[in-house]
């Protein structure tokens, strides 16, 4: 690679950049303006609020207790202007109607010893509107006798924000008075005022005010800054592809000696500059107008929780830069692979969203309480990288270094996969040179037709197993309901596995295919490899337990999933182990082996895309399985049966693989559910340990000895280049392009 | 010497309706240095396809194409060098100046300082572009972008210069210099590649034609030796008359004729200062 033409390329890009006023405009002048504009909204809204009134009205304050004032005189700093109101006979009439009101509905709030009562309707709020209040009080006649007995009647709507601020501060203010009338009360008798505060408490908080400061920036500036570094590289992105397209001097570009990789490279560092820009720019100017506001807020006499939110620690500041590295680089990669796929700039546009989409939960992924950085979250690309930051501006060091270099390996290895996607995107014909062909449905669909091969295509394939996760999703939605017993696990067996999972690959392989046999991927049995394969999956499920275990340990189940899971056992140990093997192992690996490893594999493996087979059907086979915990144990798995499958050539080896895999986890269940040992045969490879069946340590090492010997006897054994494979013509290779692009 | 060397070119796409269309179907032709060869064909023949796989843009599906002795698949570097492509849409980026424009192309094509900056000048001068060297491309004319878009091809100094639609949208008297450069450039033992569906250019400027139709070559040769063939003198005629038979079916890829028949059918060389 000429890194002179990226450094000609990036040099151009920047300066083009520089000299358009509408990105300028996004990605300098909007954060520098932003953030000093929403301060001092934020300002004058918080003096606003703190300076708004409201007026509450008290009707028959006469009748209230004289010793105990509930209004004070007019150095009373509330925001309470208070009314006394004299009640004539319209509004006694109304009031009484809410009296009687009242006393027959439940709609009672008890506060303290003071029932009020807050009533809505069409009355209370002609009656509010007469006597221009917010709220209304009425003290009822011999009030001060009997504070306990007569009911405080509060009138107020709801439907007004000012009548719901001066119900909160009235029921302040009522709180303040009722503890000031209890202790004076109690003054008067021997037990004293510590009867209302019987528990002295002192809290002592020994973390620094900055330590506090940074927690709350923790959570919310990482957030800012991913946003803004996907804002500030799609807008760059979609003027340096779609933007190049729509003017025609991309072409220029592509004939000049800049290979397509070198012009990615330039416009890719281009992107990150401006996406790293913004994101800086941003943080740069939130510090600042926070560390005004926040200070303005403090002298204003705000609350604890805004008091807490002052300027971020200038360290932390260091290690949000560090972040934005990374973030920007993948985001700027993937942006601009987007980016090229838009033949316009109001095209690129439309691309935004999405990607947006697909971005925001792995952001907002550490923003959940109790999400810190484990070697679980390491492993989520975003994620791993926001709770690392964060673990780091806590000055959690030790626990930041322990998973540095898997947030390191997994961001990288996003990095390459996205900068690579968009080396493709440039070095496909059909996406840079992309005509606005019109085309109908039903030409499609009789073009589908047309070329029907006898093997799925990349595509369909990948569109079966989308559609398979979809239904899977709204099947179990439904499912859910469902009382849980063999009845219920049987139907919901069928239906998930035959209706939803198998029925759609079926139907696809029938109607897009001419062979249903290939498309299935099914061919005449081998005994040997069949009991090969049944023989390694008995030798890997010492290991796969183990791992399940550890997954278990990262990943803890929910309480409601592990109470599912033990009613799941006890139905199963109530059944006969031939259903529960026929339903739970047999049905399940047929049908999913030839889905995944059958209809999937088959269009997936075109073209020397084994690997890209292998890779996507155990990430489909993992995503169907719902429970995040099986999901990760699935894919890991599928990798193994999807490696069978390529080796085999067909779905009988994995479909003795996954039956004998599943077969052996329902035995174990189900013989340490009814609490029976194992066979005495067996004693040396299975064991009774904690009330459950567990493998032995000696069948354990021996198993991985074993499983190599026949992972080995699968990898060196010629079977895979005996199988039929599909012609592979110009338009497979192109087909190939377009499901790399798509 | 044969600067362009087409044979057998195909070119399939990817069809939504048909599910493979071919854009080029068979496609033979040679140009040589110093020869205007016309690209002719109405819109939608394959031209820009064709072209568009000379300037290495796009991967021939097979045949094969050789710019200045290199393949086009296996030394695109080397035929990127040797070419110049000037595309009908006047492509030149609005935010960048003429001067700037050309002078990233010619770093781009690693001329060293010394050797760019006296190029330039000359260029600028030569095609009367120093009033305007400074103008943003947002504000430039058409005529004043298809300027900069001949010096950015021609920067380099490349054998064989490549004009696709160069003259669709130009005022008369900007087309006219356009060909005037055409024919100065020529003069100067250049191989210039010229697609047009405009006959009269064709009558001014080309040397050698290939007319092709819905991705096939109708017929290729001089302007006189099409007239003989067909017996029709007028070429507009002669041109419509060939893409009726096309329509039909009469006609099958002809192998390139003999070069040396050459016959220059309408100008005369300009005297127009050597670039």
């Amino acid at each position: 690679m000429n890194w002179s033409h990226v450094k000609l390329i990036f040099h151009r890009e920047v300066r083009d950049q520089l000299r358009d006023r509408r990105t300028m405009f996004t990605i300098c002048i909007l954060p520098l303006l932003l953030y000093p504009l929403m301060g001092m909204v934020m300002l004058q809204v918080a003096q606003f609020h703190r300076e708004q009134h409201v007026s509450i009205g008290i009707f028959g304050y006469e009748n209230w207790p004289s010793d105990s004032p509930l209004i004070l005189d007019s150095s009373d700093p509330s925001q309470i202007r208070w009314e006394t109101l004299t009640v004539d006979d319209s509004i006694g009439a109304t009031l009484e109607q809410f009296q009687s009101v009242q006393a027959q509905t439940n709609s009672e709030v008890k506060n303290k010893s003071t029932e009020s009562y807050i009533v809505n309707g069409k009355a209370a709020e002609k009656l509010l509107r007469q006597v221009h209040c917010d709220a209304v009080i009425w003290v009822p006649p011999g009030y001060h006798n009997s504070i306990s007995i007569n009911p405080l009647v509060i009138l107020s709507n709801q439907r007004w924000e000012r009548s719901q601020l001066a119900i909160r501060l009235l029921a302040e203010k009522l709180e303040g008075w009722h503890l000031s009338w209890i202790r004076t009360q109690l003054a008067w008798t021997e037990l004293g005022t510590a009867l209302v505060d019987p528990l002295a408490i002192r809290q002592l908080d020994v973390s620094p005010p900055e330590v506090k400061r940074a927690l709350v920036w923790t959570k919310i500036l990482p957030f800012v800054m991913l946003i803004w570094a996907l804002t500030g590289a799609f807008y760059p992105a979609i003027d340096l592809c779609a933007g190049e397209k729509e003017r025609g001097t991309l072409e220029t570009l592509l004939c000049s000696p800049a290979r397509r990789k070198e012009i990615v490279w330039g416009k890719l560092l281009t992107i990150m500059c401006f996406s790293m820009g913004t994101a800086l720019l941003n943080l740069a100017s939130m510090h600042t107008t926070t560390s005004i506001v926040m200070t303005q807020f403090s002298q204003l006499g705000a609350t604890d929780m805004v008091a807490s939110l002052g300027p971020l620690p200038l360290h932390s500041m260091g290690w949000l830069i560090l972040l934005v590295i990374p973030i920007s680089a993948m985001f700027s990669a993937l942006a601009l692979a987007v980016a090229s796929l838009a033949r316009s700039t109001k095209e690129g546009q439309y691309y935004l969203m999405p990607l947006l989409l697909v971005g925001m939960p792995l952001v907002m992924l550490p923003m959940i309480p109790g999400v810190t950085l484990s070697h679980g979250t390491s492993v989520v690309p975003v994620t791993g990288a926001v709770l690392m930051s964060r673990a780091l501006i806590d000055g959690e060091y030790g626990l930041a270094l322990l998973h540095l270099p898997t947030v390191i390996a997994v961001t990288l290895y996003c990095c390459f996969l996205s900068k690579r996607w968009a080396i493709r995107q440039f070095e496909s014909e059909s996406v840079m040179f992309r005509d606005s062909e019109r085309s109908s449905v039903a030409q499609w669909i009789r073009n589908v037709w047309r070329q029907r091969e006898d093997t799925p295509t990349s595509n369909e394939s990948i569109l079966c197993g989308l559609l398979i996760i979809v239904g899977l999703f709204f099947g179990r939605l439904s499912l859910s309901g469902m009382p849980l017993s063999w009845t219920s696990v049987v139907q919901s067996t069928l239906v998930i596995q035959v209706g939803i999972i198998l029925a759609p690959a079926l139907i696809m392989a029938t109607m897009l295919t001419r062979c249903v046999r290939k498309a299935l991927r099914l061919h005449r049995p081998r005994p040997l490899e069949m009991m090969a394969a049944a023989s390694l999956a008995v030798c890997l499920h010492p290991t796969f337990m183990a791992f399940a275990a550890e997954v278990g340990k990262e990943y803890k189940l929910g309480e409601q999933t592990n109470s599912m899971l033990m009613q799941f056992d006890s139905i199963i140990s109530s059944t006969t182990i031939w259903q529960v093997l026929l339903m739970l192992a047999l049905i399940p690996a047929i049908c999913e082996e030839l889905v995944f490893r059958g209809f999937l594999f088959a269009g997936l493996q075109r073209n020397g895309g084994q690997l890209r087979a292998i890779l996507v059907t155990a990430a489909f086979f993992g995503l169907s399985h719902g429970v995040l915990q099986q999901t990760i144990t699935a894919s890991v798995m599928g990798l193994m049966i999807g490696w069978i499958a390529y080796r085999s050539g067909g779905v009988a080896c994995t479909i003795a693989f996954h039956a004998t895999h599943n077969s052996i986890s329902m035995l174990l269940a189900w013989y340490s559910n009814r609490g029976l040992n194992s066979p005495h045969y067996l004693s040396w490879a299975i064991e009774h340990s904690d009330g459950h069946l567990a493998y032995t340590s000696t069948w354990c090492a021996l198993s991985v000895g074993i499983a190599i010997t026949l992972i080995a006897w699968f990898a060196t054994r010629g079977s895979v280049l005996s199988n039929p494979r599909s012609s592979i013509g110009m338009n497979d290779l192109h087909q190939q392009r377009v499901t790399f692009t798509a | 010497m044969d600067f362009v060397q087409v044979q057998n070119l195909c070119k399939n796409y990817p069809d939504a309706a048909l599910g493979e269309f071919k854009a080029l179907d068979n496609i033979s032709f040679v140009a040589r240095a110093g020869e205007v060869f016309g690209l002719l064909g109405p819109n939608g023949a394959g031209k820009t396809t064709a072209l568009r796989i000379l300037a290495t843009i796009l991967q021939p599906s097979s045949g094969s194409v050789r710019i200045y002795n290199f393949d086009v698949t296996e030394q695109a570097d080397f035929v990127r060098h040797s070419i110049g492509f000037v595309s009908n849409n006047t492509a030149i980026y609005d935010r960048m100046s003429a001067w700037e424009f050309v002078e990233y192309f010619g770093r781009l094509y690693a001329l060293p300082a010394d050797r760019l900056y006296p190029r330039m000048e000359k260029i600028f001068r030569t095609l009367q572009m120093e009033e305007f060297r400074d103008c943003p491309g947002v504000k430039m004319s058409t005529g004043m972008k298809q300027k900069v878009s001949i010096a950015r091809a021609l920067i380099h100094d490349p054998p064989v210069l490549i004009f696709d639609e160069a003259s669709l949208g130009l005022d008369v008297m900007v087309a006219r210099a356009l060909q005037s450069i055409v024919m100065d450039l020529r003069d100067q033992g250049k191989c210039i590649i010229y697609s047009t569906h405009i006959m009269r250019e064709v009558e001014r400027l080309c040397d050698h034609v290939a007319i092709i139709y819905k991705g096939k070559l109708l017929d290729t040769g001089t302007l006189e030796e099409l007239a003989d063939r067909h017996e029709q003198n007028d070429f507009e005629e002669l041109f419509f008359q060939l893409l009726t038979k096309g329509d039909k079916g009469h006609f099958d890829a002809k192998p390139p004729v003999d070069l040396g028949m050459r016959i220059r059918t309408a100008s005369t060389a300009s005297q127009g200062r050597a670039l």
